[in-house]
């Protein structure tokens, strides 16, 4: 799923990064594919250096240490993203629907909610903003609904040019959804579409962990397995300590 | 004319300058965010608070099961690790304790109401938010915030306008002020300067308390003058578990037993007992904190090179 997303940064481009999966996916691209990537945080970082410990967190103070620019978020959501000069926005999601909608605020209704999550953060930004973005989560069915409960990061809405309709600017809007499963892109509709899928899983797996009839690509193959050499990277010099890779940073055996 | 010092301790800028009922916003963003103020408005027993800040994180979340909150006003309240901001839940799901109105926004749009606030602008107007549930003109997601929804007068284009965001009061932790509130802090910014230039009373929470002259010498640094200032409190550790740039490190196991500690009510209770109402103030929180845990957190130094602004003494000659 790493591998698979830090594939589809281009080197150059100017990145919004959102917490959790990707600062390990983008930190990950710029070590492997694309060093001349510029990768910045809601919070007005410019991150210069892999830094010396991977960062928990978008607000991880090992980001001060390896930053080129800290400034305020007016800086990086404000000048760079809604100024229209992000090429790739990264976010987690808790749910992502048919449209590329994600949630991350509630389950059930706003004013009634079953569960409640932590809300947009940037995520809102980032997919209102951003040239593409591209989601990442951990594939299960029950993260997939046909249409999410509460639309915190707008994709494609309900297809077709809604995005237009409600004043999103154009030429922003969903790119991608990387799983642990497949990776996903978007018709002229909107709608998402099987790309590839990953090696261990099939189409048939996939059509079966969507809550809607899936779309797929007359092209759609097997991703390309993760190389030695890929692995390695991840495992030994990003993130040695299984912080994103075990989850070690939820310190489960804490009492 | 000699400046008055606006130095208190703790307690008293919270008695003086923090009344029921307030609007008031926490600054830091991610990073610097007030726990020792935040902890002696708890101790104190206001209540009816508004709170703003984008970033709740489990600062939000404390404030919340306390009781001290009517209204909160944020981007996200979460746990980092990542994990629930149980309180935060318990008040939305089931009341308790006692309902809180939610007013929620983006990162940005919250960012662009401060510095609308800040400066009194009749509003900002943003295409982010736009078809999102916050968008509750389009969406009619039933979620209740200030933004309206319009046509722009110069493209015609629909547009997002977020009113001013302004506040009784503000209160942050930097790293250094003067005694007279020229207060200096560094690393990541998040929406802290025009958050505080938002509100009426600001007080500044402090790592240490230096000669104006030191302020003086790298005045880029001020995110706020003096003049603007009511008071200044001396409180070394006073964003712990949250880190300060320079000085310590984010305590993330503290945030994961926060998590696991607060999954029941009784047990956040538990927790406010003890690290909240069991101790008189900062100080006998960092013991129980422990030094051993202060040591690990503390940053190790790390310096920019200095900068000469230029010093001019001699005018023209004029001949």
């Amino acid at each position: 799923m790493i591998i698979s997303a830090a594939k589809l940064i281009k080197d150059r481009d100017i990145l919004m990064v959102g917490t959790q999966w990707p600062i390990i996916v983008s930190l990950f691209a710029k070590r492997f594919y694309c060093p001349n990537i510029t990768i910045c945080y809601e919070g007005g970082v410019v991150l210069q250096k892999i830094p010396d410990r991977i960062p928990l967190f978008t607000g991880d103070p090992v980001i001060n240490s390896s930053s080129i620019m800290l400034g305020s978020c007016l800086d990086t959501l404000g000048s760079i993203l809604h100024g229209g000069r992000a090429d790739m926005a990264l976010l987690s999601a808790a749910s992502v629907d048919r449209f590329g909608n994600i949630n991350t605020t509630c389950v059930g209704r706003y004013n009634s909610p079953a569960a409640r999550f932590g809300g947009s953060g940037g995520a809102c930004d980032f997919g209102s903003l951003a040239k593409r973005t591209v989601i990442i989560l951990e594939h299960d069915k029950k993260r997939f609904p046909e249409r999410v409960d509460f639309i915190t990061t707008p994709g494609y809405l309900s297809g077709s040019d809604s995005r237009g309709e409600v004043g999103l600017k154009n030429h922003t809007g969903p790119y991608a959804v990387v799983t642990t499963l497949g990776i996903f892109k978007f018709d002229n509709n909107g709608e998402m579409i099987l790309s590839q899928f990953q090696p261990g899983s099939s189409v048939d797996e996939i059509r079966d962990s969507v809550q809607w009839e899936l779309k797929v690509a007359e092209d759609v193959r097997q991703a390309d397995p993760a190389t030695e050499d890929e692995l390695r990277v991840l495992r030994d010099e990003i993130d040695p300590k299984g912080m994103y890779l075990r989850e070690a940073r939820l310190l489960q055996g804490i009492r | 004319m000699s400046e008055r010092t606006k130095v208190v301790s703790m307690k008293e800028a919270i008695e003086d300058y923090v009344r029921d009922g307030d609007t008031v916003y926490m600054g830091g963003f991610i990073q610097q965010q007030p726990f020792a103020a935040a902890h002696e408005i708890i101790r104190q027993g206001i209540k009816n608070l508004t709170i703003s800040m984008s970033a709740g994180l489990i600062l939000a979340d404390q404030l919340v099961g306390a009781g001290t909150v009517k209204r909160l006003i944020t981007a996200f309240t979460w746990n980092p690790l990542p994990a629930k901001a149980h309180c935060f839940e318990r008040a939305l799901i089931k009341g308790t304790p006692h309902e809180i109105e939610l007013e929620e926004y983006s990162i940005l749009a919250l960012a662009l109401g401060y510095f609308a606030g800040a400066l009194d602008l009749p509003y900002v107007a943003t295409k982010t938010i736009l078809g999102s549930g916050f968008d509750w003109q389009s969406s009619k997601s039933g979620v209740n915030n200030r933004l309206v929804f319009h046509r722009s007068p110069i493209n015609g284009e629909r547009v997002c306008l977020i009113p001013p965001m302004k506040h009784d009061v503000g209160i942050v932790q930097v790293q250094r002020s003067d005694p007279y509130g020229n207060a200096q802090s560094w690393g990541m910014e998040g929406d802290t300067k025009y958050g505080l230039q938002s509100c009426g009373k600001i007080i500044i929470c402090a790592e240490e308390i230096v000669p104006t002259e030191i302020i003086m010498r790298d005045p880029n640094r001020t995110i706020i003058p003096g003049c603007r200032v009511a008071a200044v409190v001396e409180e070394p550790w006073g964003a712990h578990p949250a880190p300060v740039a320079g000085y310590y490190d984010i305590d993330w196991q503290y945030y994961a037993l926060y998590e696991r500690r607060t999954r029941s009510e009784q047990g956040f209770q538990d927790f406010l007992q003890k690290w909240v109402y069991g101790v008189k103030d900062r100080r006998e929180y960092l013991s129980l904190l422990g030094l051993e845990r202060i040591n690990e957190l503390k940053a190790e130094r790390f310096e920019c090179h200095p900068v000469s602004y230029g010093k001019f003494a001699q005018h023209l000659e004029v001949r």
